[in-house]
């Protein structure tokens, strides 16, 4: 039997900062989709990692990884950076960078089986 | 007609039947947006007046009030919010207005957006990236524009150089950039204030390119920094400390880059009310420049406000807001995140889309905002003083 990360072994971790950024096509999604859609939640939950962090954590472009943060949880997509950042993960301004804390925030990041849940289902008042 | 997308209040759009000529994405989406909203009461549709006698029973019976944003209106409705401020003894509480109040009070010497285009040699994003929230900043000011005294434009008379935590996509078109550590901004501010002074900076960044950026910034005849003014960028007192540096050898000015497109009205506003003879009032404001604080600048920590006035600020958007406990009341023209959440939402027109009025471009240049399109809702500062006349 295969085992998978998830059901007997725990998936490897890299440790990264967080860093918010803003994005201007994630602006214009909020602004002309609404920041429910899916549009604005594609651009939001996002991680732009460095290839040696990816290595780490045996993911590669487009996977989900869980983003465990100082202050909370969020699964995003990963981006694979065009130059070199190790331990920094780049994260659209907004919500799911506000769930994680105020930036610059310490997080451990690592592979998802789950989906990208609606910022309603993360964001808790 | 005037796009309010942000602070550039850019002012040649022209506005069709099915186009937007002159703006940039942002600005399209701005001023051909539909996701408006109902009004509502615990989430529930309602009508205006309901939302506006709910919202004013909330407020009257508030102890700890606070009233943030302030960005996104037009510089009367903020007129009318300060008023409402002080009648129902609110604070009001700015975010990213520091650098405004520190050019305000003269800390630092300052110049206009045409001053930048006609005039700048050299210009440093600092903790910013306007490409992504000033898109036509540089294409119009900072950068490519032919000026009075820069005749070339981008390509010989200027030099643009970002620093900033991450290569950005400013970075991408500057000449130069330095990607610093997000927890060692201020030893490298600490190191090139050093390199001014031709002392070789004890730090770990890359000693000989900062000793080069400190030469390229001496020699500028007429320097610019953008500041931004979110976690991105070292906090205030180091920008100030390399201002005083960088004129004790040269001329540089700063200019922020502030989300919102009229916050520099509201700082000047809030200046003027502090500065008032006989200033009694209880409003207070209080100014975060981190952008990811809510509490720790001296005021009502909002966690322990018991009712907040989001006066167009995306509250839960814009900070890590978890464990918000007290009634939420928006005034928006759109649907935001916090509008999800809020206990009482009144839907407004937009300033310079469907409200006219006036606003402070970033470089203290006032704009009027014309109407872009009629519409049957009610402006910012029309349901503002309905509250002030039911409080
Ligand atoms: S740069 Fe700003 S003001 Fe100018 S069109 Fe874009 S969003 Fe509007």
């Amino acid at each position: 039997m295969k085992l998978e990360f998830g059901e007997f072994l725990a998936a490897p971790e890299c440790k990264v900062v967080i860093v918010a950024c803003p994005d201007v096509f994630r602006t214009e999604a909020g602004l002309r989709h609404g920041k429910f859609s899916s549009e604005y939640r594609e651009l939001s939950a996002v991680i732009v990692l460095d290839p040696t962090d990816m290595a780490k954590i045996e993911v590669k472009d487009s996977d989900l990884v869980e983003v465990l943060g100082e202050e909370g949880v969020v699964i995003v997509r990963v981006k694979e950076s065009e130059k070199e950042h190790p331990g920094i993960g780049y994260v659209p301004e907004g919500a799911w960078a506000n769930v994680l804390g105020a930036g610059p925030a310490s997080a451990k990041v690592r592979r998802s089986q789950q989906g990208i849940a609606a910022i309603e289902d993360v964001y808790h008042r | 007609m005037v796009c309010t997308g942000c602070a550039l209040l850019c002012d040649d759009i022209e506005v069709g039947e099915n186009d937007c000529r002159h703006a940039c994405r942002i600005g399209d989406a701005h001023i051909t947006s539909t996701n408006q909203i109902d009004p509502m009461v615990n989430r529930s549709p309602v009508d205006m007046d309901t939302a506006i006698k709910s919202a004013a029973e909330i407020l009257v019976s508030a102890e700890k009030l606070v009233f943030v944003g302030f960005g996104n209106l037009v510089t009367e409705a903020q007129a009318t919010g300060i008023e409402l401020a002080e009648k129902v003894g609110a604070e009001i509480k700015t975010f990213h207005t520091g650098i405004f109040d520190d050019i305000l009070d003269g800390r630092v010497k300052t110049c206009t957006l045409p001053e930048v285009r006609d005039y700048a040699d050299i210009i440093i994003f600092l903790g910013c990236d306007p490409m992504n929230t000033h898109p036509r900043l540089l294409s119009r000011y900072a950068y490519y524009p032919r000026g009075e005294k820069r005749q070339h434009g981008w390509e010989e008379d200027r030099t643009a150089i970002t620093i900033d935590p991450r290569f950005s996509h400013t970075a991408s078109i500057c000449k130069d950039s330095y990607v610093i550590d997000p927890h060692r901004q201020i030893e490298f501010m600490d190191a090139l204030m050093d390199a001014l002074l031709s002392k070789v900076p004890k730090t770990a960044y890359d000693k000989k390119r900062i000793l080069k950026l400190a030469g390229t910034l001496k020699k500028a005849e007429f320097g610019v920094i953008f500041a931004g003014t979110g976690a991105a960028a070292p906090p205030r007192d180091a920008i100030i400390r390399l201002m005083d540096r960088l004129n004790e050898s040269s001329d540089f000015r700063l200019l922020s880059l502030a989300p919102g497109y009229n916050l520099r009205s509201i700082a000047e506003q809030l200046r003027q009310l502090h500065s008032r003879p006989t200033d009694d009032c209880d409003v207070v404001d209080s100014d975060s420049n981190s952008g990811g604080s809510n509490g720790g600048d001296g005021g009502i920590d909002l966690h322990k406000a018991d009712c907040i006035l989001c006066l167009g600020f995306d509250l839960m958007n814009s900070l890590p807001a978890h464990g918000i406990n007290g009634k939420l009341i928006v005034i928006d023209p759109n649907e935001t995140l916090t509008s999800r959440y809020a206990d009482v939402v009144i839907p407004c027109a937009a300033g310079g889309i469907d409200a006219a009025g006036s606003a402070v471009r970033m470089d203290g240049e006032p704009i009027e905002l014309p109407l872009i399109r009629e519409s049957g809702r009610l402006s910012d500062v029309a349901i503002l003083k309905r509250l002030l006349e039911v409080v």
